[in-house]
Parts: structure tokens; C-alpha cells; sequence
């Protein structure tokens, strides 16, 4: 039976199965003459997480490990530490098309030739840039995994970027961008991007535009390659039905020989744009006037915080109360309360530099205007007003509720220790987390609502059918800007292209 | 394909992958381990899956009922759906989402779902709250008591579903038409969302009628995964279930079968917000139990899973046509449909994509596919399937599948060895005894600026 042909209470977050290290107790339902109130939970299990452990390569490839003995899948992900943030700026999606390119023909192999035999063994390979990092994952049955790894090396350390494949990848890429470009909740997220971090590196978009697809040359693919694709910029996690022996036996068989450039890896480019975003001007009210749009795509969006902010839990405890799963307040109050939306959520995503918090939904066109200052009146109601510890505790449960369900499949438990590497963290970070979630306070989270995600400073992006709710939009905002859809530039921060009679002066 | 395997296996021994790299061999076929499942029937008919298994502290539980968006009442097309939405507000015990509050806000989650088939409500919690969602489960099942302004508020977020599913999305249009325009006469013709004007119809009398209709203990089977004692699971189903009374009344059924399709029929349709053009084809197929629905799943494999596929490495990769493909074995309860599409390359026509899809179609009757590529398949259903059974949730949803769409548990654990045995002449068999000419319906969807320009 195939799931996605059906039809869910509300959309599925990335994760799957559950966890259980809480104890919280259940509020008592008011006993009326008959009702029945729920049984009372027993006595939690303690959920144990593996451990990883790693070595170094004399190249400096860092490798890790996490055995997973229960399964008999493996997951092997090659993380390099850079991604989207190291595009030239007139080259956005360069980073992507490079990761993209990689499992695209190596010195020995086609592209087909890499298909047929990954697939041969039922497994999966997989490449693509994020913000940060440029990764290439293989998913297969642990007795086929050396197999599957060979493959993984070889498409990392030589792939051939032939001309054929750069210009199939780039009309791919352009016929992909044509479909995403006309749904509006992607459209408002790429806009806020560039409202938030104008024309430093996280402004743009990861895929790229249209106009910088089709500037990009091989010559530019190859020289991100051999500038971040190398063994001491580069993490090999390794998890599931494995010996951590045999991986690094394995691992060194395969990368062993992987030579390390002799120019040194100079610091990570993104380190240039050091509170960037805070460089931005004042907070912008943008609408994208798209008449055919079937709904109005809302996004409430400003900088966040860097992932290594002492911080960091203070705003992900936040961020749960705000928006984080079913129950959080921006979908009781758009959603459960007024019937305004399929789904309000919001997320704080940190990465190496300040990444974007963002708060977004879709709505029908004419709610457009009331549902963004809803949201915006939350982040408002966050910073002003305590947190009870009655939301507070079921908030900080659903957060460490999804981190167990993660770590509970294989891709699940390599992907976040991959991120902690990527990030610098220490692997003692699992077994922490859940404490130091539970550690945060009610006050703790509105100081940092105040401090830090003020709605003062909050961009709103509204891409939709504006002739219905741009008038109540003003109403409630000041400084709305509107950009018809056929005149929006995600190129630049402006995010307006020059009229053409710009263009002939 | 079997000349490029060969190929690469001696490239792969120049480049010194030796014997000693293997972390464990691989000898011979990979076995999928057997769910060791228990199935027992409560007296008033209620059915119970259940599968220990103490490996994490963890519990999954999930609530089949045998009705779905094809039982819709007659002008309420949508309507499965939309009271599903509404189990989750009062109850003659529970507030409006007390259910989240027993799973999110202890660590859990929960979720359901409607298909053309069947509705299905899940929970995933710590193990220690297992009683705790067993009563709860019970209790949405004995009685539902939605006010209507919870009701309304209800309804309109399913509006917004649809708006976000079917009018935002660029293609979601397309899903509802190949639905509507597949099926003449069986309710699966109409779409499991709905649309806004049957939706605003509904009232909350209709929601009274369904559950006494098909909410109850004998149109259900429960399927429990995880960390819990079988003896206190038995003894907590009866405590909570066992005391729901079966109905006197028949539960209804649809009997109305999809008559065989004759000839082609054909249509097109324009959508503003559509930028490049799709080509829906679909072809009616037996059901779900049915003795050729291994070799269609394996053929639907063969043509779509992965980058080695035959639709990808066509219409994607050779002849750069298509800027996506799939093929789709929708295989249910009754008569279920093929679908194959292709979302065309930026500039290329829809009646090309067609008559590529047909070339592949024709070459998978024409000639049968090598061993290799047969095997290839097998692997990727089998690591599909393993990876689908990681979790409690996705074991319980391979027996619950099992149990009501197929009419058999068991089947989730022959499933493999039924693909297994699928030959070959399986494949070009079924290829040819259901991908005729008169057996298709085909739907182009098309970027408004196309229209009165198509087949120039």
C-alpha cells in the first residue's frame, strides 16, 4: 500500500517513530457524573542511543561510526563542510549542481553505470548541497555495503563532470525551478531569504535562479569541486548493521590514498559574513502579487542564530512553543482555532552562521492579511508574556519526542550525528540533549523572544492573489511593497528587476 | 542493462575490490525477518494484530477502519475524510484534541489517514502510555460527540487542505483528474478530498450517520507494535474493547464493480499555474489480492525505481523528454489502476512523452527482461521493505496493510517470496494482459497558453 496516495490529518514531519525518556503526567480531566478519565501512564523504559566512535585518517578524513546492531541496513554519508554558502554570489546553485554532478559519471564509470549497479543492490545513492555542507549518502542492506562505499568513493574523489552531463543536469535544474517557482509557499520562502540576508551568502537560492543556472560553467564545477570536495574538509558517518572495524578497514582501503592538497584549506568562506544578516536594513513587508495563485503562501521571517549560540536551546525550546509540531500556538490559533489553514508552523534553523527563523503558512488568498499579523501577534504575545509550565513541559516533550523518533532508523541517527560533526559538536550532545532541553525555563524563553526574535524586527512575506487582501494588509502593516510576480528578481536584494527602460540607459 | 553490470563488475576487480573489503559476504538471497505476529477476535468482532517487541521503550498502535473515501455518502464526495479530521474533538470522555495531548505532548505523535479503502489512525508513544491510548482509542470508537462549531472550524481546515493540495499545487489538479476521469462508474472516481461545494454540503448529522455506520468494533482491526507484555496488552484490549457492542445492522458495502474499459478515451485540461505539460496514462487492474499483483509490483519497479529504471533512463536520460517520470502500481481493494506520467522537459511536446511511454510499454511485452534487471528489482523492493520495517509504526503498517487490503496478515510476511517468484514470463504476461490500447484512459495537462495550441 502506498501512502502517499492518501490523504493525512496534517502533513508529516520528517519523523517517524517515537521516544520515550519523559515522564510527564497527565492533566486530570474534569470528572463529570459517568466520564471516565484516561489510565495514568506506568513507569517510563530509558531509551539508550548508540554511541559513535571515530577515527583520522592521516589525510584527515574524519571517520565515524555507529554500530546499530538490530538492523540490517546501513547508511554511509560523506559530508563535505561547505554547500550553498560558498557559491559566488552571481553563481547561485553552483554548489548544488557540483554535489549533483558527482554521482553523474566518474573517471571510470557513466552515469548509468553508477544506477545499474547501486540499484543492482537494492540500495540508493544520493547527492545534493544544503547550507553548509555537500553530501552524498548511499542507503543499502549492510552485507552489500562495502560495494555501495566503493561507489561512494569514487564518486567523491573522481567524478568527470562531462559536458553532457552539466548541460542535462542544467535543464533539469531549469524545468525543476520552473515548477517550484510557480508554487507559492516556495516562492515566499526564497523571497524571505533574500529580505533576511540580502546579498550575502544564505540570501540566495540553494538551486540557484534561472538566470544563474545558465551561467554556470564547467570550469566553475570543478574548481568548487577541488576547492571543498578534500579529506580534511570532508566527515564519513557510517551507521547500522555494521562493525566499526570493518568501516575503518573499509574506509581505509577506500580513502586511504585520497590526497590532501597541498594548498591549505582556507577558512571556511562563510566566516566572511559574520553577522551578516543583522547588516540588513529595517524589517520589510513584501507582497508578491501572483494572481493565479490557488493560496496565499504567508512566511514571517527573521535572522535567528548561529548553531554554536550559547543560546541554542534557549531557541529551540522557544521555537517549540511558538511552532514546533501539532500543538504548538501559531496552529492552535490558525489552524485548531479559526479553521484558517492546513498547517502553521515555524522553525529556527541554525547553521555555522545565523541562520533564518522562520514562521510560515498557506491560507486561502482573502485570510492573507489576517494571518499574517496572527503570526506576527504571536511572536509578539512570546516575548511579552510568561510561559506556564503546563505549556511549557508538553512543548519541550514534543521537542525531545522528535529527536528520539530520529535517532530511532538509521538514516535518522547518521543524519544528526553527521550534523553534529558538520557543526563542530561534541558527540556527548545525544545523551545531553533531553537535558538540556528540560534545563530551560518559561522565563528563559521569553527573554529570548525578546532578546533575539523580536517581532519588531520580523519580515512578512505574502505571496498570493493580492488584489483580495492587499487592503487589509495595509491596514495592518506599514511599508508594504508589491512586486507583481512577472517583475520579482531573486537574484538581488531589491527582489525587482530593472524595468526595461532601466535596461537600455 | 545486463552488458553495463558486466561491464562494471570487472572494472570493479582493476580497481582492486577485493574479497577482503567485504564487511560480511553476501551469499544468496537476503532474508526480510518474519513479523511473529499474534491475531486474535474479540466477540463483538473486533480484530487484534500484535507483535512484541522490547527493543526500544517505545509503542505503536494503529486503528484500521474499513471504510474509506469511496464509501463517501452519495453528495459528499470528501466526506470519509473530513470525519476523520473530526475524531479527533469530543468524545463522550475526551475533549477536542485530547489525543494530541496523550501523545505530542509526552514525546509521542499521532496521525491518521484516509484512502480510496480504508481510514487508519495511529499513535506512536512511550511504551508506558500503551493503557492510556488503548482507552483512548476505545473511546473515539463508542461514541463521538463533535459540536458544530467544531465541526465547521473542522471543515474549513479541510478546505484549506484541498486548496493547498489541489489549487496551490501545480499538478495537484492532475491527481484529481486521474481519479475522476480513470474510473466511470465505481465511487473511486471521486477524489478522497472532495471539493469545496460537497464539503459545504456536509452537515453534522451526516457525521452522526457515518459513525453509527462504520464505526464499529466489527469493521475493525487494531494493530499493536512494541515494548509491552502480551498477557497485559490481551487483558487491556478487553478491558477497553470487549464491552464496545456490535450493531445489529449489515454493514454496508460497495458492491458496484468498474465495468472493463472498451477503448480509449481521452481528455485534456488547462490550468493557469501549470508551467510545463503532463501526460497522465492509466490502465485498470485487478485487485490487490489478486494472483498478478506481485508481477505488476515488480513491472512497476522495473519501470520506475531509481535512475536505472527504464522510464527514467528513457524519457529523462536518453531522450531528455521528461523532466520527471513514474509509474504507479495503485493497487486496492477493488479494481485499481496503473498510472503511468510523465511531467514534460522544458519545450517538449506531450504526444512525444506519450508515445515514449508506449515504446517502453512495448518493449516490456516484446521482449523479457534479463535475470539481472529481475533481480535488481528484488533487491530494491526487498531493502525497501526493511527499511519500511525499521520502526514499530512501519511493521504495524505492513500487517494492518496486510490484514485489510489484501484480507491476510500473513501476507505481510510472503510478500517477499511472492515477488520472489515472479518471473520473467510473469512480467511480460501481465504486461500484455493489462496494457492494451482500449485499456487506457489518457489525460494530458496542459499550461493554459496551450490552449488551441495542442497538436500543432
Amino acid at each position: 500500500m502506498k501512502i502517499y496516495d492518501s490523504i493525512f490529518r496534517h502533513s508529516i514531519y520528517k519523523f517517524l517513530c517515537a521516544f520515550a525518556a519523559l515522564s510527564v503526567l497527565l492533566t486530570p480531566m474534569i470528572s463529570q457524573s459517568q466520564q471516565e478519565t484516561p489510565p495514568a501512564p506506568s513507569q517510563p523504559r530509558p531509551a539508550r542511543f548508540p554511541s559513535p566512535v571515530e577515527r583520522t585518517l592521516p589525510n584527515g578524513l574524519r571517520v565515524v561510526v555507529i554500530e546499530k546492531k538490530d538492523t540490517p541496513l546501513a547508511v554511509a554519508q560523506l559530508l563535505i563542510k561547505n554547500g550553498g554558502e560558498v557559491d559566488p554570489p552571481a553563481l547561485a546553485g553552483v554548489a548544488q549542481m557540483t554535489a549533483s554532478l558527482v554521482t553523474q559519471g566518474t573517471a571510470t564509470l557513466s552515469a548509468p553505470q553508477i544506477a545499474e549497479t547501486i540499484e543492482a543492490l537494492g540500495g540508493k545513492l544520493e547527492s545534493g548541497a544544503t547550507w553548509d555542507a555537500s553530501i552524498v549518502n548511499v542507503d543499502v542492506e549492510a552485507s552489500k555495503l562495502n560495494q555501495a562505499m566503493t561507489i561512494l568513493a569514487d564518486v567523491v574523489r573522481r567524478p568527470s563532470f562531462k559536458d553532457e552531463e552539466i548541460e542535462r543536469l542544467r535543464q533539469q535544474t531549469l524545468d525543476g525551478l520552473s515548477v517550484a517557482l510557480e508554487q507559492p509557499g516556495t516562492l515566499a520562502r526564497l523571497v524571505a531569504a533574500r529580505v533576511i540576508f540580502g546579498d550575502t551568502p544564505y540570501g540566495h537560492a540553494l538551486t540557484g535562479t534561472p538566470q544563474s543556472v545558465a551561467r554556470i560553467k564547467r570550469d566553475d564545477i570543478v574548481r568548487m569541486h577541488t576547492n571543498i570536495y578534500r579529506p580534511d574538509n570532508a566527515v564519513l558517518v557510517v551507521g547500522g548493521g555494521v562493525r566499526a572495524e570493518d568501516v575503518f578497514r573499509l574506509t581505509q582501503n577506500l580513502f586511504g590514498d585520497w590526497k590532501k592538497p597541498n594548498e591549505t584549506l582556507s577558512s571556511t568562506p562563510v566566516a566572511s559574513m559574520t553577522n551578516s544578516a543583522s547588516a540588513v536594513r529595517s524589517a520589510r513587508v513584501v507582497v508578491v502579487d501572483k494572481p493565479d495563485a490557488g493560496q496565499a503562501a504567508v512566511v514571517v521571517a527573521r535572522k535567528g542564530l548561529r548553531r554554536s549560540d550559547k543560546d541554542f536551546f534557549r531557541g529551540i525550546v522557544a521555537n517549540s512553543v511558538l511552532g514546533l509540531g501539532y500543538s504548538a500556538r501559531l496552529n492552535q490559533e490558525v489552524r485548531i482555532k479559526r479553521g484558517l489553514s492546513y498547517g502553521a508552523f515555524s522553525s529556527l534553523d541554525a547553521r555555522r552562521d545565523v541562520g533564518p527563523f522562520t514562521a510560515s503558512t498557506q491560507t486561502k488568498n482573502e485570510s492573507g492579511a489576517e494571518v499574517a499579523a496572527l503570526i506576527v501577534g504571536e511572536l509578539e504575545r512570546l516575548a511579552t508574556s510568561p510561559v506556564v509550565e503546563a505549556e511549557l513541559a508538553p512543548r519541550k516533550s514534543a521537542l525531545t519526542g522528535n529527536f528520539g523518533r530520529n535517532l530511532e532508523t538509521t538514516e535518522g541517527l547518521v543524519n544528526f550525528v553527521a550534523r553534529l560533526a558538520l557543526q563542530g559538536l561534541s558527540f556527548d550532545e545525544i545523551n545531553r540533549y533531553v537535558g538540556n532541553v528540560q534545563a530551560i525555563t518559561g522565563e528563559d524563553v521569553r527573554k529570548f523572544a525578546g532578546a533575539r526574535l523580536d517581532a519588531k524586527a520580523a519580515n512578512v512575506i505574502v505571496v498570493g492573489n493580492a488584489s483580495v487582501f492587499l487592503s487589509d494588509l495595509r491596514k495592518r502593516f506599514s511599508n508594504v511593497e508589491v512586486i507583481p510576480a512577472s517583475e520579482l528578481d531573486l537574484n538581488s536584494a531589491n527582489l525587482r528587476r530593472a524595468s526595461p527602460n532601466a535596461a537600455v540607459k | 542493462m545486463t552488458r553495463s553490470l558486466v561491464l562494471y563488475a570487472a572494472i570493479g576487480l582493476s580497481m582492486g575490490l577485493l574479497a577482503a573489503n567485504f564487511i560480511s559476504t553476501a551469499q544468496g538471497q537476503s532474508a526480510v525477518a518474519r513479523l511473529a505476529y499474534r491475531e486474535r477476535k474479540l466477540p463483538n468482532g473486533l480484530r487484534l494484530i500484535s507483535l512484541q517487541d522490547n527493543s526500544t521503550p517505545t509503542v505503536a498502535i494503529q486503528v484500521w477502519y474499513k471504510v474509506g473515501s469511496k464509501d463517501d455518502p452519495e453528495g459528499r464526495s470528501g466526506f470519509a475524510h473530513l470525519f476523520e479530521h473530526l475524531m479527533f474533538k469530543e468524545t463522550k470522555n475526551m475533549k477536542s484534541e485530547m489525543l494530541d495531548r496523550l501523545t505530542e505532548d509526552v514525546g509521542g505523535e499521532n496521525n491518521a489517514f484516509t484512502a480510496d479503502d480504508m481510514t487508519v489512525y495511529y499513535e506512536i508513544v512511550p511504551s508506558n502510555y500503551l493503557e492510556t491510548l488503548l482507552w483512548a482509542e476505545a473511546d473515539r470508537l463508542a461514541s463521538l460527540s463533535v459540536d458544530d462549531p467544531n465541526f465547521k472550524s473542522e471543515r474549513d481546515v479541510v478546505k484549506e487542505e484541498y486548496r493547498e493540495r489541489v489549487l496551490a499545487s501545480p499538478y495537484g489538479k492532475l491527481g484529481l483528474l486521474i481519479e475522476q476521469k480513470s474510473f466511470t462508474v465505481h465511487p473511486y472516481r471521486r477524489p478522497g478530498i472532495g471539493n469545496i461545494d460537497e464539503l459545504n454540503a456536509a452537515t453534522i448529522d451526516d457525521v452522526r450517520k457515518f459513525h453509527d455506520t462504520f464505526y464499529r468494533p466489527d469493521n475493525v482491526t487494531m494493530v499493536v507494535v512494541g515494548d509491552f507484555d502480551q498477557k497485559q496488552l490481551d487483558a487491556w484490549v478487553d478491558r477497553y474493547f470487549a464491552r464496545i457492542p456490535k450493531p445489529a445492522a449489515t454493514l454496508p458495502r460497495v458492491t458496484i464493480k468498474e465495468p472493463s474499459r472498451t477503448s480509449e478515451r481521452r481528455y485534456v485540461e488547462y490550468n493557469k499555474n501549470v508551467p510545463l505539460p503532463a501526460v497522465a496514462v492509466t490502465y485498470l487492474i485487478p485487485p490487490a489480492s489478486d494472483a498478478d499483483a506481485p508481477a505488476l509490483q515488480v513491472a512497476e519497479t522495473i519501470l520506475s525505481e531509481g535512475e536505472s529504471s527504464r522510464l527514467y533512463r528513457a524519457l529523462v536520460y536518453e531522450q531528455q523528454l521528461a523532466a520527471v517520470t513514474g509509474a504507479n502500481a495503485d493497487l486496492r481493494e477493488d479494481t485499481g489502476l496503473f498510472v503511468l506520467q510523465a511531467t514534460m522537459a522544458g519545450g517538449k511536446k506531450p504526444e512525444d512523452g506519450e508515445q515514449a511511454l508506449y515504446r517502453e510499454l512495448k518493449r516490456m511485452q516484446n521482449e523479457t527482461v534479463s535475470p539481472a534487471e529481475l533481480s535488481k528489482a528484488i533487491n530494491q523492493l526487498v531493502t525497501s521493505q526493511l527499511r519500511e520495517r525499521e520502526t514499530n509504526n512501519g511493521k504495524a503498517l505492513a500487517l494492518g496493510s496486510a490484514a485489510v487490503v489484501q484480507g491476510d496478515a500473513s501476507r505481510a510476511n510472503s510478500e517477499i517470496e511472492q515477488l520472489r517468484a515472479v518471473t520473467a514470463t510473469d512480467v511480460q504476461r501481465v504486461m500484455r494482459k493489462y496494457f492494451s490500447d482500449t485499456n487506457r484512459v489518457v489525460i494530458f495537462y496542459l499550461p493554459e497558453s496551450m490552449r488551441g495550441k495542442e497538436g500543432e
